[in-house]
């Protein structure tokens, strides 16, 4: 998976990481402000906008808390979105709707109206992305936007990978559907 | 537009399809234009989602941050501040039920964990004593860590030794066989369902390794994965036990 922001070895981004291990708010809220973009707009597309400032928080809380078990075996981004998307998962799971959201649900493919092709994609994406079913957005937002994959997402979600799969198309179908404004 | 031609796009997008399907959509794709434009239109809402820019939250959000830092102290690895309900809530024990369930959960697992790892030290020396996981694992509270880093190192080998671990479930599953008519039918439905959770997470781990042996993230969920069978068979055991 190719994750923006990836830190280079001995940039002053790992001198925070160590400061902020040990206790430094200062470096820790470089850290908050290098990262918040991205952190933000995975909790607005898989939760909700209203949702998304205070799983935002609760994700830099946690990233604060469980800095001293980071031990730089992979990229900070990489190690901080993996918790970040932990946290939204288990927020997802708070509310007792993952399993129900991911059952598949064969009708609503039938229900699907797909209009014909169209050469430009006209309502805005991130508007598109609210408008998915639950089960289909988080798959969607994990597989096309964030990179994981399949057998990745089966293991996070607890799902089959055809489950996933089916999930994916379903949401790429209403993309389709949205953005191309039929 | 032909659907049982279209439900296969994305997995011929994602290179998901063996080679005979693939043949077989693009045969297709070549004669009809409805399917070739719908898979013009996916591919288009992929590369968008490929290339979605991250958008920073509209109010700053560092203050908020920094007063939960100021009131939580300083970092300290392995304490979770409380957020959300756990997977494990799905339980609905009474709380002296909990109580009695915790008690036993700590001599049970203790002994078991300990007598595991005596078990797999003597049969295999190369196991090396495992460290909390490195990815960030969002379960750190979990019933299991109040028993201790010790015991959840001790955990951690069962988790990782199939001989010493299959043990270990298969004593539990018996016990808590032998417990069942002392437990509600609703406590009993419960527990199953989440075991075949459970089951289908550990299976899933296992098929993704077995494509990606050296992925510490797959690892380390199947790890986890295993711990939690084994924490919910020893709840349910001990709950059995406490109701006798």
């Amino acid at each position: 998976m190719t994750l923006s922001g990836e830190t280079p070895a001995g940039s002053g981004l790992d001198s925070d990481v160590a400061l902020a291990a040990g206790g430094d708010q200062s470096a820790f809220e470089r850290l908050y402000r290098t990262h918040v973009a991205r952190i933000h707009s995975l909790t607005r597309r898989m939760l909700s906008t209203q949702e998304a400032d205070e799983v935002t928080q609760d994700i830099f809380v946690r990233t604060w808390q469980k800095l001293g078990q980071f031990r730089g075996e992979s990229a900070f981004s990489t190690w901080l979105h993996r918790l970040a998307v932990n946290v939204v998962i288990e927020r997802r799971r708070s509310f007792a709707i993952q399993r129900d959201r991911m059952s598949d649900d064969p009708a609503a493919l039938d229900l699907l109206t797909v209009g014909p092709a169209r050469a430009d994609l006209k309502v805005d994406f991130e508007q598109a992305i609210d408008q998915l079913p639950p089960g289909a957005r988080e798959i969607f937002v994990l597989h096309d936007v964030e990179g994981y994959k399949h057998r990745e997402i089966a293991v996070m979600l607890q799902i089959a990978t055809g489950t996933s799969k089916r999930q994916l198309h379903r949401a790429r179908m209403l993309m389709r559907k949205h953005l191309s404004g039929d | 537009m032909h659907q049982e031609w279209t439900d296969q796009l994305s997995d011929y997008l994602d290179g998901e399809l063996s080679a005979d399907e693939r043949d077989a959509v693009e045969a297709h794709l070549r004669t009809c234009a409805p399917c070739a434009a719908v898979l013009d239109d996916l591919k288009r809402v992929v590369a968008r989602a490929a290339t979605a820019a991250a958008r920073p939250p509209d109010a700053d959000l560092w203050a908020g941050i920094a007063a939960r830092i100021e009131t939580g102290g300083a970092a300290s690895p392995g304490r979770v501040m409380p957020f959300g309900r756990r997977e494990a809530r799905r339980f609905t024990f009474t709380l002296p039920q909990l109580a009695a369930a915790a008690a036993l959960l700590i001599a049970v697992s203790g002994g078991l964990a300990w007598n595991a790892a005596e078990r797999i030290g003597a049969a295999d020396s190369s196991v090396s004593v495992a460290q909390p996981p490195q990815t960030a694992d969002a379960d750190a509270a979990s019933p299991a860590a109040a028993t201790g880093a010790a015991e959840f190192a001790r955990v951690e080998n069962v988790g990782m030794a199939d001989a010493q671990y299959d043990a270990a479930v298969a004593d539990l599953e018996k016990a808590l066989k032998d417990g069942r008519g002392r437990l509600d039918a609703s406590t009993i439905a419960i527990v199953e369902h989440n075991l075949q959770i459970i089951d289908q997470a550990i299976n899933q781990a296992r098929d993704a390794l077995a494509g990606d042996p050296a992925n510490s993230y797959l690892s380390s969920h199947l790890v986890e994965a295993r711990r939690r069978k084994l924490d919910l068979l020893r709840r349910a055991t001990a709950l059995a036990t406490e109701t006798n």
